[in-house]
């Protein structure tokens, strides 16, 4: 597989170089240079939000650094979560004075690294509370929720736990928005063809021309099934059953839905995807506030889709129209 | 017969030179479930032990706990993590002293596989490196001689790779395939073979 990279052991930190270039409003920080930060700092007085995860999903994690989402960001190698380090310094950088509120996917590494940070950092008074994303439906049986990974939902509970901060909330609130955000976020993604860590021989896995698999995970974590290619519509009507079968409780009939692309699928197929998601949703009864469509969180060059549903209430729907502004996303 | 800050350092270095084959078989492992590069982040972590500076320690536990930030600055993956979360524990339980007889090991790492259990939330049975440490903290017990150690633990280990090879894995992204994790060895626990074939075996290249 074909990577326009230097050494593979570069990948990340000139990808990191590149960004901070075009992106002046975010600046990388931390001894190893593996956090992002918005450049103005933390602000005092406003319940910081740290998130952390491994590199190849962007805009995922680093990307939504940025006034009313994240203040900092720590990252880790390809598909592997940050060192204990760069949570660490994530979370101080992130302080403001009213503690920080650590926000990431459901990933062993990630967990057991901002884990331990947290343990470091107990001397140091800085208060932290934690919210694990885990959106994703094909990773784990609804019993078992939080055993579930984080995908590309992640993004709503960064923008509403983002604006909550943003308006002044204290942490105990910013984590109850994060918390109630991830209750209300259901994914499914499919892929169509593999992706490749540049430090490893082979792609992350195999897949036949002309195949699909269902359900996959954003690190090429096997999927529900593999089967020949569908037309776009029904897989959009597969993917949609499965979400709405997996509503939360109580739910309402306002969502917000997101069509993302992981990566190589391009824009022409993630509104093709809209299209019939949009009809089906309305035949639910349900009312889409801000759909969002395009890469928010991608596996490199892996070819599919995913499409996620934050189900609001009053509270959710008016956080998630507040102003918030990161380099891939911008609201208000 | 104890071990000292001497014999850290040259089992490291002796890992670090058997660590081309190590990193293309556990690379290998992991690609049949997982993203393939497990081989590369093990020698990261070796590679950045190796050049921690141990000469001027006498501390056990301070070695140790340099070995462990070495691990936790090479890598934030689940597997280093829990190889720095062992050596900080080792670390911390010896603190102060010099020498730490042979016979003490096997409680040690028992100390170690807890710690990584709570850190990780893994358990016993789960096939992960958890299985391959209990197995080499019991078959070493109090054996008193480097000698015996190192050839209880290669047992053991091994032993351990073949009576879990058949089992699914209840852990992690594997437990997503447990059912074609069956018939394959789980990388963690190769891992722990290789690394300790490379820096225990006594015709292992000298440091």
């Amino acid at each position: 597989m074909k990577k326009l990279m230097n050494k593979a052991e570069d990948y990340v930190d000139e990808m990191l170089d590149g960004l901070i270039l075009v992106h002046p409003s975010l600046v990388r920080d931390g001894e190893s240079g593996r956090v992002i930060r918005r450049s103005a700092g933390a602000r005092q007085g406003k319940v910081g939000i740290a998130s952390g995860g491994g590199s190849g999903h962007l805009p995922l994690f680093t990307g939504y650094v940025g006034p009313g989402l994240l203040d900092t960001c720590a990252i880790g190698n390809v598909f592997e979560g940050p060192t204990v380090n760069s949570c660490l310094e994530a979370i101080r950088l992130a302080d403001g004075g009213r503690g920080v509120l650590r926000l990431y996917g459901n990933y062993g590494g990630d967990r057991m690294n901002f884990d331990m940070a947290g343990d470091l950092l107990e001397d140091e008074g800085i208060v932290t509370t934690t919210v694990l994303g885990n959106d994703d439906i094909a990773s784990g049986d609804a019993s078992e929720r939080d055993k579930r990974r984080g995908v590309a939902g992640l993004i709503y509970a960064y923008k509403l736990a983002g604006a909550s901060a943003e308006a002044g909330a204290d942490l105990e609130t910013v984590t109850r928005v994060a918390a109630k955000a991830v209750a209300a976020t259901r994914s499914i993604g499919l892929a169509l063809s593999p992706c490749q860590v540049p430090t490893a021989a082979h792609p992350t896995f195999t897949l036949g021309e002309g195949e699909v698999e269902m359900g996959m995970g954003i690190h090429g974590e096997r999927g529900l099934w593999r089967d020949g290619m569908k037309p776009a519509d029904a897989l959009v009507e597969e993917m949609i059953g499965r979400l709405l079968a997996d509503r939360p409780e109580g739910a309402g009939e306002r969502v917000s839905i997101l069509v993302n692309s992981l990566g190589a699928t391009p824009l022409e197929e993630l509104f093709i995807l809209y299209r019939r998601a949009a009809a089906l949703l309305a035949e639910a009864g349900l009312s889409v506030v801000m759909p969002l469509v395009g890469p928010f969180a991608t596996s490199m060059e892996m070819a599919g889709a995913s499409i996620s549903l934050c189900f609001l209430d009053d509270e959710l729907a008016g956080l998630l129209a507040t102003p918030a502004d990161c380099p891939f996303w911008k609201v208000g | 017969m104890a071990a000292r800050v001497e014999n850290l350092a040259a089992a490291v270095a002796r890992a670090l030179a058997g660590i081309g084959p190590i990193e293309r078989d556990l690379d290998a492992a992991d690609a049949q479930l997982g993203d393939g590069d497990t081989g590369g982040m093990i020698a990261r972590v070796i590679g950045r032990m190796a050049a921690t500076d141990l000469s001027e320690d006498r501390d056990m536990g301070v070695a140790l706990t340099k070995l462990a930030k070495a691990a936790a600055a090479a890598t934030g993956s689940s597997l280093g993590t829990l190889v720095a979360t062992g050596f900080l524990t080792v670390g911390k339980a010896v603190k102060g002293r010099e020498e730490v007889p042979w016979g003490e090991w096997g409680p040690l790492l028992a100390t170690a596989r807890d710690a990584m259990a709570a850190r990780g939330g893994a358990a016993l049975g789960d096939k992960t490196v958890l299985d391959g440490l209990d197995a080499v903290a019991e078959a070493i017990g109090a054996q008193d001689t480097r000698e015996a150690v190192a050839a209880a633990a290669l047992s053991a280990g091994r032993r351990s790779l073949v009576n879990f090879r058949d089992r699914p894995c209840r852990m992690g992204r594997a437990r997503l395939h447990a059912e074609r994790s069956v018939g394959r060895d789980d990388p963690g626990m190769l891992a722990l073979v290789l690394l300790m074939e490379a820096s225990l075996s006594p015709e292992a290249p000298a440091a």
